[in-house]
């Protein structure tokens, strides 16, 4: 469904004198720096798969998704979705793809909920009978009944995405394209999110790419996973294998409710030490957390703890540092 | 054509809850309205005609600039310029529409609410305060309705193309607003422009700003008629043609601009 072969995108961004006359300067000579938003990446999408995109802020995500939905004219490189060529023939292109992109709406901001998605039944020529379907049933599982008629400049954050994921939705498109759809949401909406979305690529065999910096959003939803940096591919996997190969270590943090001379345990490891507070680090595969727990609370007395999960970020960091994928 | 009324239709309820705004922009295209007629009536100076215009005939002019003010955006229209500055003209891309049909239905409801609103309340206000020149025959009439839409057409697809330049420049906003200057100049919305100069006038008549304004008040008033009449609906369907035109090739360029550059 979707081939990508050797992906380049690259931006010109000038940039700026500093200092002394810098307005001069700027006016006389350009100085440009090439920022390689995506870097040589190739992939293939089968019909059916819900792909985790992942990546730190900055990594291209956005980038990828923009060439993907022809918003953006690849650098270099091929990219047929669909049997087509995402920037030519837009018209054509968009009709049978949806995109939400978290950062803003594709709703109409000063019309009711309802009024943009009955104008978007138009612009997809959607027959009526279809649109009623599809729009009580996304109603009910997004629960957009207490704000269809609400104006879309009134919603919140998680109200608007929900719409947002109808909207993309009405037309019955065979891909959707998802860019950050949980970004500044809290958790419950996040959920909520995640569950429609897995429903969406489980009973219509919606063919979806998801990118996130939130590593729970894959974990939660994706089987695949591929993960992008400085616009290059480090890893495109099944999820499984990347836990068991790059994994960070989690850590738990716990709060002794005496002081001891050692707080040693079987399967973790002290990595910090804090007055009462011990930090220990462990790995998923050597023990679990409730498992370590009842170790740990075996031996000493406990006041509290926490268990924190590694980040993307430190996942990322650890690909580097171990250099996993340079085969 | 669906679409295009679906899209017309809700632009025309959205301005109408404008209302308040509306009513304000009202009064004051009213109040000075009154202060133009009286500077253009001491130019009369007791004279019964200027330049073809009588004095019913000034006021009339005066009325009818007036009431199209909002309905032809004369002092500024940046919503195209905007959405690309926001970054929404993405969202509209990924849509199956043709951006300019999709602007041009939007701009159908906001020209009807404030045809109704403004248009017809002004030139009424005008009509119990004075004595005004009317459309004397059906044909007239029928001149006018078309004159009135063509010259909506014509300030539709001139601000459109001006638009533009926010695919270019972060600072569009300056161009557009000489874009304004001329069109108000040239458009005969200081004064009639058969009160200017005949060279000033040749200079007008070869942009297309004259038939957005000037042209409607000669059709109103009565000053064309005949093949002059049939002359003017002419030339100004053949701008209209040229500028949607030029707007489309203009665009085309632009979106390519921005899918190369990045939004
Ligand atoms: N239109 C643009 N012009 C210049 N640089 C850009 C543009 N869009 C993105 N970039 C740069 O490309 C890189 C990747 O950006 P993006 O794809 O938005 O990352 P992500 O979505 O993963 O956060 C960043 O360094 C960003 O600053
Ligand atoms: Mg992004």
């Amino acid at each position: 469904m979707i081939q990508v072969h050797n992906l380049h995108k690259h931006f010109k961004v000038t940039r700026h004198h500093q200092g002394r006359l810098a307005g001069v300067r700027n006016l006389l000579t350009r100085e440009y720096r090439l920022v390689k938003a995506v870097d040589n990446v190739s992939f293939t999408i089968q019909t059916g798969e819900l792909v985790g995109y992942l990546g730190p802020n900055g990594a291209g995500k956005s980038t990828t998704i923009k060439m993907l939905t022809g918003l953006l004219v690849p650098t270099g490189g091929d990219l047929v979705v669909n049997g087509r060529i995402p920037h030519q023939s837009r018209q054509q292109y968009v009709a049978n793809i949806g995109v939400v992109f978290g950062q803003r709406t594709t709703l109409w901001w000063d019309l009711p909920v309802i009024e943009s998605l009955e104008l978007l039944q138009h612009v997809y020529r959607v027959p009526a009978d279809r649109f009623r379907q599809n729009l009580s049933e996304f109603t009910d599982l997004l629960d957009l009944k207490p704000f269809l008629h609400t104006p879309v400049r009134s919603l919140s954050l998680g109200q608007r995405m929900r719409a947002d994921l109808c909207a993309a939705l009405l037309h019955d498109p065979a891909l959707l394209f998802l860019d950050e759809p949980t970004i500044g949401l809290d958790v419950v909406a996040k959920e909520r999110i995640r569950q429609f979305i897995q429903h969406v690529n489980r009973e219509r065999g919606t063919t979806i790419i998801l990118t996130t910096h939130d590593l729970q959003d894959v974990e939660k939803l994706c089987e695949r996973v591929m993960i992008i940096d400085h616009g290059r591919l480090l890893f495109d996997g099944q999820l499984n294998d990347l836990r068991e190969r790059f994994d960070g270590r989690r850590e738990l943090l716990v709060d002794m409710a005496e002081a001891y001379e050692d707080v040693s345990v079987e399967g973790a490891q002290v990595v910090a030490r804090d007055g009462w507070q011990v930090t220990y680090q462990f790995s998923r595969s050597s023990v679990t957390a409730s498992e370590l727990i009842s170790r740990i609370s075996q031996r000493y007395r406990i006041r509290d703890l926490a268990v924190r999960e590694p980040d993307i970020e430190a996942t990322i960091r650890r690909i580097y540092e171990e250099r996993l994928l340079e085969t | 054509m669906r679409l295009f009324w679906e899209i017309t239709r809700r632009s025309f309820r959205r301005f109408m809850t404008y209302r308040a705004a509306a009513l304000a922009g009202l009064v004051t295209n009213v109040f000075f309205g009154l202060l133009r007629v009286s500077v253009l009536l001491a130019l009369y100076d007791g004279r019964p005609e200027v330049a073809g215009y009588t004095v019913p005939g000034i006021i009339t002019y005066t009325a009818l600039t007036q009431a199209v003010i909002a309905y032809l955006s004369l002092f500024g229209w940046f919503d195209l310029m905007q959405s690309v500055y926001t970054g929404e003209i993405a969202a509209d891309l990924l849509k199956p529409m043709r951006l300019f049909t999709f602007w041009l239905a939007q701009d159908t409801g906001r020209a009807a609410v404030n045809i109704l609103l403004r248009g017809v309340t002004i030139m009424i206000i005008y009509g119990l305060l004075f004595d005004l020149t009317y459309p004397q025959t059906a044909v007239q009439t029928l001149a006018v309705i078309l004159t009135i839409i063509l010259s909506w057409l014509l300030s539709f697809t001139w601000r459109f193309l001006i638009n533009l330049p926010a695919f270019w420049t972060p600072n569009a906003r300056g161009i557009v607003r000489l874009g304004y200057v001329l069109a108000w100049f040239f458009s005969g919305f200081l004064m009639p422009l058969r009160f200017l100069p005949d060279w000033v006038q040749r200079v007008a008549y070869l942009t297309p700003f004259p038939h957005m304004l000037n042209s409607v008040v000669d059709v109103y008033v009565g000053v064309l008629s005949g093949t002059e009449l049939l002359r003017v609906l002419l030339i100004q369907a053949a701008w209209v043609l040229a500028l949607a035109l030029m707007g489309q090739l203009v665009l085309k360029t632009a979106v390519r601009r921005l899918v190369i550059l990045g939004g």
